[in-house]
């Protein structure tokens, strides 16, 4: 079941979206959603939206697959709209906007990992977050973290699974409070025994915390600067 | 030439190699061999400066492993037992990559290596597709590409085909056959399955932390074996 597991959904396409700098996609996500939450008539809304649907089409984004992306917060959008319902009868108008919020929010940080693969995500955080070195907060450090993260997310239910079918094999179940406790502790030690194993691997293969050169490397270039200023067009639009 | 002068390591009260001493010469195949706890992985570890000699020294092609370890690392390659606890990176050229990265080599250089690489060991249809997709043997394979393609002089493999089933434990066998008779890389084989030191020229037999024979394998016999704890 963990094999089907992938994180972000990338799919390659031929598309402007999938070739404009990762940087430029981080920097547009944290902006539009700002925007997104700051919008607060329908008609600005509406606007908002279709310009977001456009970012979807350039995309080449099925939406189909970003239905997909909005499916699992359906529950939370029902218990938001039925709090109001309840609590805030005569705000129900701030109860649909919120939901749609949340909706263009989800789209776009579909956009993100739709159309970015997790290497130039890691490259583009590192690139990003390159200012913090002046107070010595190691970057490479960082980005490294968030590529062993995802690398090591399906490896760790796998872990997880292995021990339980274990558990299970020998008549343990997972109801019983002391067998939680074996069951944790058991992945506990698994999980430090990889650590250090990934550590002394680390190690074995130079790595000191710098980097010079990337095996993707990531350059700014007309379209992203073209992006960049549409991007300053719609906030000040919407401030 | 790997020269080990009477290294002694331990943790805490234990000892875990006694004052050991030998010669490992260049595009050799000496395998490690030793009954389970017997410091053959302890031993291997200080090759690659993974661990630092408490006692005596480690020195590779010259280059003392207390002064400069980042410098043996790079003579010297590591194949960990486990590849799932080697890959770094999810897609399989970017982690065969990230050695090179390290060393800063240029990037249109970086591309060709890898390529290459995974050419030699026949892995190219496995450049895009994610680490955590592969069967074990493959896994290895990439792990194997991770160190050669940063052109070490000698690779350390920590029991490499203790996972695998019979059928990649005969690719990775036969893999490291070629790299030392076609590459001339220098292998230092660590195991406790008396079988896979078939290929090497030299045997090490580890015991209790000692050194208990080092030659050629032909003049090894099964009383040095069973007094090592090892089946013959």
């Amino acid at each position: 079941m963990f094999r089907k597991q992938t994180f972000g959904q990338y799919a390659y396409k031929n598309s402007v979206m999938h070739k404009l700098d990762p940087r430029i996609k981080i920097v547009s996500v944290v902006v539009l959603s700002s925007a997104a939450f700051l919008i607060d008539s329908y008609s600005k809304i509406m606007i908002f939206s279709v310009f977001i649907i456009s970012l979807i089409m350039l995309s080449k984004l099925k939406f189909s697959a970003l239905l997909g992306s909005i499916r699992p917060f359906f529950f939370i959008f029902f218990f938001i709209l039925l709090m109001y319902i309840i609590f805030s009868r005569n705000d129900l108008n701030s109860g649909i906007l919120t939901i749609w919020r949340f909706i263009l929010f989800i789209a776009i940080a579909s956009i993100l990992t739709f159309t970015t693969t997790i290497t130039d995500l890691i490259t583009a955080i590192e690139k990003l977050l390159k200012p913090l070195e002046t107070i010595r907060i190691n970057t490479r450090n960082f980005s490294l973290l968030i590529a062993l993260t995802i690398r090591f997310i399906p490896a760790l239910f796998l872990y997880a699974g292995r021990i339980k079918d274990a558990q299970s094999a020998r008549l343990g179940s997972m109801k019983k409070p002391g067998q939680i406790k074996v069951f944790i502790a058991k992945l506990l030690d698994r999980i430090f025994s990889s650590a250090s194993a990934v550590s002394d691997a680390l190690v074995s293969r130079n790595y000191d915390g710098r980097r010079s050169s990337y095996f993707n490397p990531i350059k700014l270039g007309f379209m992203d600067y073209l992006s960049l200023s549409i991007l300053i067009i719609v906030v000040l639009w919407i401030i | 030439m790997i020269k080990i002068r009477n290294l002694s390591f331990g943790y805490e009260d234990e000892l875990i190699l006694r004052n050991i001493s030998l010669k490992i010469k260049e595009g050799s195949y000496t395998s490690i061999i030793g009954a389970n706890g017997s410091g053959k992985t302890t031993l291997a570890k200080h090759i690659n400066s993974l661990l630092l000699p408490a006692k005596g020294s480690v020195i590779v092609d010259g280059i003392d492993a207390k002064k400069d370890p980042a410098g043996t690392r790079k003579k010297v390659g590591f194949v960990f037992q486990n590849p799932e606890d080697q890959l770094i990176y999810s897609i399989v050229e970017e982690d065969i990559a990230f050695g090179l990265e390290n060393l800063g080599i240029e990037t249109g250089r970086m591309g060709i290596m890898v390529k290459e690489v995974m050419k030699e060991l026949g892995i190219e249809n496995l450049a895009k597709k994610n680490v955590n997709m592969l069967s074990l043997g493959q896994k290895q394979l990439v792990a194997l590409a991770g160190i050669l393609v940063m052109n070490p002089k000698y690779i350390v493999f920590d029991e490499p085909t203790t996972m695998l089933d019979n059928k990649n434990k005969k690719t990775i066998t036969a893999m490291i056959k070629k790299l030392n008779k076609k590459n001339r890389i220098g292998i230092i084989l660590v195991t406790n399955i008396i079988g896979d030191i078939k290929d090497s020229d030299k045997v090490i037999v580890m015991d209790k932390g000692k050194v208990s024979f080092y030659g050629n394998k032909s003049k090894l016999s099964k009383v040095i074996l069973k007094k090592a704890g090892l089946d013959v």
